[in-house]
């Protein structure tokens, strides 16, 4: 009995009275909302706005094109005035600029100008774009950060170390001495080098002592020099069993020698 | 400190331009001080009319024989057919839900906006008219019965999407914004101001919804073909109004 009763006061859930007592006639209240039915809240959650997906951004699908930028006049004059200091110095030193003042700039330019160098500023920009296209492109990692050119017609690189040494806030990175890219290391060497009317005159100097001692040899007694020629041929035998391309080498330093 | 002074400034104003240290000496571009300035608006085709501020309105219309009516619901619930559009103003206040407005209502806007609008740049319009439906009432301490009460007031229906007062002339929005969405707030429905670009504005992206609804169940489709026997629970007016509309209530989300 108390089962029966129970079921019936608390009806199962999911269950839907069969017959629901509903009071007709007009109720004029428009104060408030109505409780709307069940079946019509069900339908207006089944047919709400859906947006559309969001399309993917512009950016995302294709690769953002990168504006042909237009080269502005200040520029291109730039790119000029860089071609004509790679023309025509023979001498093109990158430094790197490690924050010097305007006064020891100011002496460092005098000191370079009593030497013909010049000290020349241009903005990264315009180098890359420069070296880009030019045969100096290998130049290229040289400029980063702050950079310095020293330019001269002529190759002053002593000239050029030694002002360096006294102001060691600018640090030389490399350079270009004639249409040669030389480190550091390279431009020093190139500094100890001796000029080259000196190497000129060796090499002369040189050539005149062979010729000499070839006569001095020929003016010797004749027993002497056939000796010197028998010990030439046993040499060459000996040598050509074993290292024919010894034995080719061999006169030649000797006739040098 | 004059130097320092000048120095300070100039590292506030010079511009940047992306050359390295040589070149900032010459691209230096002082923009302090500089200022652009809007073209203002071209009020060349405003005409301001005779009589710019709102009119009083009757309190009570003369009918020569008044009648009672019965309450008509019908006359604030769903959208409003007229007086939708802007007619000569530039700003309004739209109603976004149906009601009644009393003669105290347009009592207050007439005096708030009238007081507080320049009559030689501004001029306001009503886009409702005067008090017409009868309401009746019994008396105070009368027992119920022996029929219908006397007319007691006269009110002026609305429904949603009605402009109310429409504001125009040589001012911009924000000259008279303040104004009436003071007046909007008081209304007994809600309401908002609108220029003529926003109230397109929102009938534009009503209509964009409407069409780039991803859903592929509307209330239109289920309710006009009836499935489920929806019709049953479903008022009439929502195979017109497809569910934006509930009596007097407007469901701006809806589409």
């Amino acid at each position: 009995m108390a089962a029966t009763l129970c079921s019936r006061l608390f009806p199962r859930p999911g269950w839907l009275p069969l017959a629901q007592s509903i009071r007709h006639g007009s109720k004029a209240v428009t104060r408030h909302r109505k409780p709307v039915h069940i079946l019509k809240k069900k339908l207006m959650a089944i047919t709400e706005y859906i947006p559309p997906k969001p399309s993917a951004p512009p950016g995302a699908l294709a690769p953002p094109t990168r504006k042909a930028e237009q080269e502005s006049g200040l520029v291109k004059l730039l790119k000029k005035d860089l071609q004509t200091v790679f023309n025509e110095c023979k001498m093109v030193a990158v430094v790197h600029n490690n924050a010097t003042n305007s006064e020891d700039m100011l002496i460092l330019k005098h000191r370079l100008h009593r030497h013909n160098i010049s000290i020349k500023f241009f903005p990264h920009q315009v180098m890359r774009s420069f070296l880009a296209g030019s045969r100096y492109r290998n130049m290229e990692p040289l400029f980063i950060g702050q950079t310095a050119l020293f330019v001269s017609k002529e190759p002053k690189v002593r000239e050029m170390l030694q002002v360096l040494r006294g102001t060691p806030q600018m640090v030389l990175l490399g350079a270009l001495i004639e249409n040669t890219l030389l480190s550091q290391q390279g431009v020093v060497g190139y500094s100890r080098l001796p000029s080259l009317t000196s190497v000129q005159g060796e090499l002369v100097s040189g050539l005149t002592m062979m010729t000499s001692q070839t006569v001095s040899m020929l003016q010797h007694h004749p027993a002497h020099l056939s000796a010197l020629l028998q010990q030439h041929l046993k040499q060459q035998q000996t040598g050509g069993a074993t290292e024919p391309a010894a034995t080719e080498d061999a006169p030649k330093a000797e006739e040098a020698a | 400190m004059l130097s320092i002074l000048r120095n300070a400034f100039l590292g506030l104003t010079i511009r940047n331009t992306g050359y390295s240290d040589v070149l900032q000496n010459q691209l230096k571009v002082f923009s302090a001080g500089l200022k652009t300035y809007d073209i203002p608006p071209d009020y060349s085709d405003v005409v301001l009319p005779e009589k710019p501020k709102l009119k009083l309105l009757n309190k009570v219309p003369n009918f020569k024989k008044a009648r009672k009516e019965m309450k008509r619901l019908r006359d604030i619930q769903g959208p409003a057919k007229g007086a939708t559009a802007f007619s000569r103003g530039q700003y309004a206040i739209v109603a976004l839900g149906g009601g009644y407005l009393h003669w105290g209502h347009l009592e207050m806007m007439r005096l708030t906006i009238n007081r507080r609008m320049d009559p030689r740049t501004t001029f306001a319009r009503w886009r409702i008219n005067a008090p017409y439906k009868p309401i009746t009432r019994k008396g105070l301490g009368q027992r119920m019965g022996g029929g219908k009460g006397a007319i007691d007031h006269y009110v002026t229906p609305v429904k949603c999407g009605r402009l109310i007062v429409e504001v125009g002339g040589r001012i911009e929005l924000g000259e008279v914004e303040g104004v009436l969405s003071e007046v909007a707030k008081k209304l007994p429905f809600p309401a908002k101001v609108v220029s003529r670009e926003s109230l397109e504005a929102m009938k534009q992206e009503h209509a964009e919804r409407e069409a780039n609804n991803q859903n592929p169940w509307t209330f239109k489709q289920i309710v006009q073909s009836n499935m489920l026997g929806l019709r049953k629970v479903v008022s009439p007016r929502d195979l017109h109004n497809h569910g934006r509309y509930t009596g007097k209530f407007f469901n701006p989300d809806r589409v």
